[in-house]
């Protein structure tokens, strides 16, 4: 249980402020270790601005750092990520489609998981309809049904932990909690201790883009808790 | 890994093209009408006011305007693409080459109708179908990697110079004048003639023309030349657009 997937040794990434020749860049990692282990469940917290999406990119290797190393083993690893290149005009079936190959599905395996697609989202006849006449619960149901069809060995979660009305968020939320249990390596964003109690068996605090400590979940949160006695914990 | 990125740009053009159709009332006959009002502002100028007196123009007019309006949308179409896409260029994981390539087979698939539309007018001239009709497929397939060669440049500096969109239209509008869509280049004087042949899209019209109204086929050469110069373009292009892809995610929003 013990091999490392992901690695990163003092990773530092910077952005353009703006879109402009020469203009300055701020660093929104500064310099960021860790190390995730197969099957391991990472929590991450830090204040807003922290630099903790920013770090689940990196992760998934849309970002490149700027500075300092990251090794990874040859795994999938992505962003649970909602609605990815969804188009208003488009038919909730053909944004399945496009959004399942935008995540990385084969055309085939996509075709093969529409009818659980169609199903969990319990869309109905609106399935053929475009999606400009969806609700937002609808958009949401949608995207959260196509994003669970992409099943890489290390799932990224930013927050979201469930969408939709009170039943769908319902059941969204014990669907995703099957799959992070499941055995799947997992990297969790959150802002809420419960939360982070919940899903993860180890935690790592990022404060201004530094990694400030990794480990147990109760000591990290008690420690994170102790420097910032104004954050409510959630 | 690579047919999954080809299913991804074939499925995206499809997603493109009927979302356009279905963004307006007429949907598909735009992409007939517009184009044929385009021509038809060009025939009323140069042919009825300016009197072109340049025999068989109005063929050599069409044919000019229908090579020349492919080339321009892909474009300024797909010159726009990885602009227009950095909000998904953030979020998820693809090869940033597929959406300006998207742009440009959406645009040669409504190429295809307008083609059609203008072979069925000059058959309707009495320029009949001939031999040299073969040699379309390379002069058209070169057209493509040229049109996607300059779609990606554009589209690998528009991120980081925006500005540049006001600038595209005006390339394109100097360089369609310089193409010899409208005017034959015999008109030009013969010092400028050779800077002239030096335009890969001139060339290309050059050789459509020859093969649609007097079944010559092209210039092997010259043909030759430019496909060359296509391809280089295209893959440096496409070289600098996988360099550049890691700072596209790092703009500002």
């Amino acid at each position: 249980m013990t091999t490392p997937v992901i690695g990163m040794e003092n990773v530092g990434i910077a952005f353009n402020a703006q879109v402009r020749i020469g203009a300055p860049r701020f660093w929104a990692l500064e310099d960021v270790s860790l190390t995730l282990n197969r099957g391991e469940r990472l929590g991450v917290i830090g204040r807003n601005g922290a630099g903790k999406s920013t770090l689940l990119r990196t992760l998934a290797g849309i970002i490149e750092p700027d500075r300092g190393r990251i090794t990874r083993a040859p795994v999938t690893c992505q962003l649970l990520s909602l609605a990815v290149g969804f188009m208003l005009h488009l038919s909730g079936r053909d944004n399945a489609v496009l959004s399942g190959l935008l995540l990385g599905l084969r055309r085939r395996e996509i075709e093969k998981r529409l009818p659980a697609i169609h199903e969990f989202s319990e869309l109905g006849d609106f399935f053929e309809q475009p999606i400009s006449t969806y609700s937002t619960g609808m958009l949401a149901r949608l995207g959260f049904s196509v994003a669970m069809q992409v099943e890489p060995e290390v799932l990224l979660i930013d927050e979201v932990l469930s969408v939709g009305d009170a039943d769908f968020a319902k059941k969204s939320g014990a669907a995703l909690r099957a799959r992070i249990h499941g055995g799947t390596t997992v990297v969790f964003v959150s802002h809420s201790d419960a939360q982070i109690r919940e899903v993860c068996d180890r935690a790592l605090w990022i404060e201004h883009g530094r990694s400030v400590m990794q480990g147990d979940v109760d000591d990290v949160l008690r420690a994170y808790h102790a420097r910032a006695p104004q954050t409510a914990a959630a | 890994m690579r047919l999954h990125y080809l299913e991804l740009i074939l499925f995206s053009t499809y997603a493109e093209l009927r979302a356009e159709r279905a963004r307006s009332y007429l949907g598909v006959l735009w992409w007939i009408i517009e184009p044929a009002m385009n021509m038809a502002v060009y025939y009323l100028v140069f042919a009825i006011v300016l009197k072109t007196s340049q025999p068989d123009y109005i063929p050599f007019l069409l044919i000019g305007l229908t090579l020349w309006q492919w080339f321009k949308s892909c474009v300024s179409h797909g010159g726009y693409a990885i602009w227009q896409s950095l909000p998904l260029v953030r979020q998820v994981k693809v090869p940033v080459q597929v959406f300006p390539s998207v742009q440009v087979l959406a645009d040669t698939v409504k190429f295809v109708f307008i083609l059609a539309l203008l072979l069925l007018i000059l058959w309707g001239y009495g320029y009949a179908p001939n031999w040299a009709y073969l040699a379309l497929v390379p002069v058209l397939l070169v057209e493509l990697v040229f049109a996607a060669a300059i779609a990606y440049l554009f589209a690998a500096a528009l991120p980081f110079l925006p500005d540049l969109r006001f600038v595209i239209e005006q390339v394109l509008q100097v360089t369609m004048f310089m193409s010899g869509v409208v005017f034959a280049l015999d008109v030009v004087p013969v010092a400028w003639r050779g800077v002239f042949m030096l335009n890969p899209i001139a060339v290309l019209i050059d050789a459509g023309r020859g093969i649609l109204m007097h079944g010559l086929w092209p210039n092997w050469s010259a043909l030759g030349v430019v496909a060359l110069i296509s391809l280089a373009l295209y893959a440096f292009a496409s070289g600098l657009i996988a360099h550049l892809t890691p700072r596209y995610v790092k703009l500002p929003a």
